[in-house]
């Protein structure tokens, strides 16, 4: 059964308490990973939200970093954190396949430099993480392995496509997790497993080993508990790195100095694009409620508008597409990953590896895209989207001059079914609403747990801050936690054999 | 607008994919879908500046070290003295087929 003995055990607590105990010598990075081994190894026969988990190698790891606790020697702000990583962030010598059968069996030559400042930091990755095929989908439910299901209802997705990685951190298993965010990849599965997750602005973590889907928009971001461990979480990773151009070269504000400051004064604009007849009755009272608890906080709430908002989910579908197209050309059964037995010529190779080993969501979007770039669709489609991002650019600019942050709902609904949407990729596509805008502009934003629907599952807000302002979104985020009582802890509703609500968390 | 089978396989055939008949019936009605979803972008006014990408710092023009050989032919599906095998460039069957 899936027990927990409280806020005293070692897998339950805060990635920051972790740490500062690891450090203090009060506990051991070794016992810390024990015990969320043990707790995964509870849970994760009913969440499925692993590909292979790396335990040995994380208790190596756990011990040299006691190692150096005891012999006096420093530890990194993440000392003895176990974390779970999407399976697209390299580790060297650990396979990473994106959760598709076109990279089974390849090995990361090197590591991607987010993940080697995890490491820097003290981190332990105990394993890596379901996603859907390529970060294609808003439910885990692409994965060419399995399916990862919704700690909170066992029935329902965690969200996508980072869904193996917030169902980890929902569960227990791990108190942090990475994921990559390429139109909300990080924020909706955070948001449908009652968590925090935080995608920074575009070019504040360098990309540099996690595979490419839409380049232009892919950032790699933390999911944690509370919105202090998931700024943990991001300082660790941030920064400017000369493997990845489009790294900016800024410095890091430290997101954790200022954290508890509050937000009065500021201004937070709430769009008057949500609308609540599109949200359900619970997520519009949810919504409301939210930008309540923010005028509670000191916060002025100011209306603004960006009109086409309503044209994101058309605009991403074209953008990523159209990059996914050409970044997934490379994989074409020659250099590495899966190739076609009985190809016999070059070109048959192509084809037959990759009709072979792309799942059915991966080729939709190919194909998608190769039309959108194609000769005499290119300007009605690519060309006209780039110019529909420009306008939304220019109106987001103009929102923040009238406001610091803006609010909206993460997603439109709470967790849906497994296979509710999966026969029609159109109605999985307009979960994407509210987190597309910022991937496409490349702003900082952030979801983070709200309330509940009528079901009991966990609803979001989303806060969006101009670009570089991730210290300024999670202090906001942090005063508007501040003023809630949310706890991780989520009912495994629905689990076969075992009456509704039979688990406690 | 709706996407034609002869469409459809066009854009396989630029993408190297292919589909069995099941397949890319389904396919050109879900594209055919979504592609109508995305024709309201003309409904939309576009900005004349596209983004520039001016501001980006460029890469240095010197040699650096890259992948080893033998790390880079570690993932390669078939390898010998070194180098990667592959298929013939011509062979009798034709392209993509």
């Amino acid at each position: 059964m899936i027990g927990s003995s409280g806020a005293s055990s070692l897998w339950d607590l805060t990635v920051e308490e972790t740490a500062r105990r690891v450090a203090a010598g009060e506990t051991t990075a070794v016992e810390v990973l024990e015990s969320a081994l043990s707790r995964t190894a509870e849970v994760e026969p009913a969440i499925g939200a692993y590909l292979e988990i790396w335990a040995d190698e994380a208790r190596g790891r756990a011990g040299r970093i006691d190692a150096r606790v005891a012999a006096g020697e420093p530890v990194g702000p993440l000392a003895g954190v176990p974390i779970a990583l999407k399976d697209n962030l390299s580790l060297s010598g650990h396979a990473v396949t994106c959760a598709s059968k076109i990279l089974e069996g390849y090995v990361a030559p090197y590591t991607a430099t987010a993940v080697e400042r995890l490491l820097a930091a003290g981190a332990v990755p105990i394993g890596r993480a379901n996603m859907d095929e390529f970060a294609m989908g808003s439910s885990c439910e692409n994965s060419s392995v399995q399916v990862t299901r919704n700690p909170w209802d066992l029935s329902r997705v965690p969200g996508g496509s980072s869904g193996g990685p917030a169902a980890a951190v929902a569960a227990g298993s791990v108190p942090l997790s990475f994921g990559s965010d390429t139109g909300g990849s990080i924020r909706q599965p955070a948001a449908l497993s009652g968590i925090v997750g935080f995608k920074p602005t575009y070019g504040r973590v360098s990309r540099y080993g996690l595979v490419a889907f839409a380049s232009s928009t892919d950032q790699i971001g933390p999911l944690a508990k509370n919105v202090r461990d998931a700024a943990v979480g991001y300082a660790a990773i941030a920064g400017p790195d000369a493997h990845d151009s489009t790294c900016a070269e800024r410095a890091v504000e430290d997101p954790l100095a200022g954290i508890e400051d509050g937000i009065r004064g500021l201004k937070i604009g709430s769009l008057r694009e949500v609308d609540p007849s599109g949200l359900g009755p619970a997520n519009a009272r949810c919504w409301h409620e939210s930008l309540e608890r923010l005028a509670r906080a000191g916060a002025e709430i100011v209306e603004v508008s960006v009109p086409s908002l309503q044209a994101a989910i058309a605009v991403y579908y074209v953008i990523a597409t159209s990059e996914a197209s050409a970044n997934l050309a490379r994989f074409d059964g020659i250099r590495y990953g899966r190739r076609a037995s009985g190809a016999n010529s070059l070109a048959a190779t192509y084809v037959q590896s990759r009709s072979e080993g792309f799942g059915p969501e991966v080729k939709r979007r190919i194909m998608l895209g190769t039309f959108a770039l194609s000769s005499g669709y290119y300007d009605a489609y690519y060309g006209r989207a780039r110019a529909v991002l420009e306008t939304m650019r220019c109106e987001l600019d103009a929102a923040f001059k009238r406001c610091d942050l803006l609010v909206s709902p993460t997603s439109p609904t709470g967790a849906f079914k497994i296979g509710e949407r999966s026969a029609d990729p159109l109605a999985m596509y307009l979960s994407d609403i509210y987190t597309t805008p910022a991937s496409l502009v490349g702003l900082p934003a952030l979801a983070l747990p709200a309330g509940f629907d009528d079901e009991g599952l966990p609803l979001s807000l989303q806060i969006t801050g101009r670009p570089f302002a991730e210290a300024q979104v999670l202090r906001a985020g942090r005063a508007f936690e501040a003023m809630g009582d949310w706890r991780v802890a989520p009912t495994f509703k629905n689990r076969p054999g075992l009456g509704e609500g039979a688990i406690p968390p | 607008m709706a996407l034609t089978t002869e469409e459809v396989r066009k854009i396989a055939t630029l993408a190297r994919l292919r589909f069995s008949p099941e397949e890319e019936g389904r396919l050109t009605a879900q594209l055919g879908q979504i592609v109508e979803y995305i024709d309201q972008l003309q409904a939309f006014t576009g900005s004349a500046e596209p983004e520039s990408s001016a501001g980006l710092p460029e890469g240095q023009d010197s040699v650096l070290p890259c992948l080893p050989r033998e790390v880079f032919l570690a993932n390669a599906p078939e390898e010998r003295d070194g180098f990667l095998v592959v298929a013939e460039v011509k062979a009798s069957e034709a392209e993509g087929s």
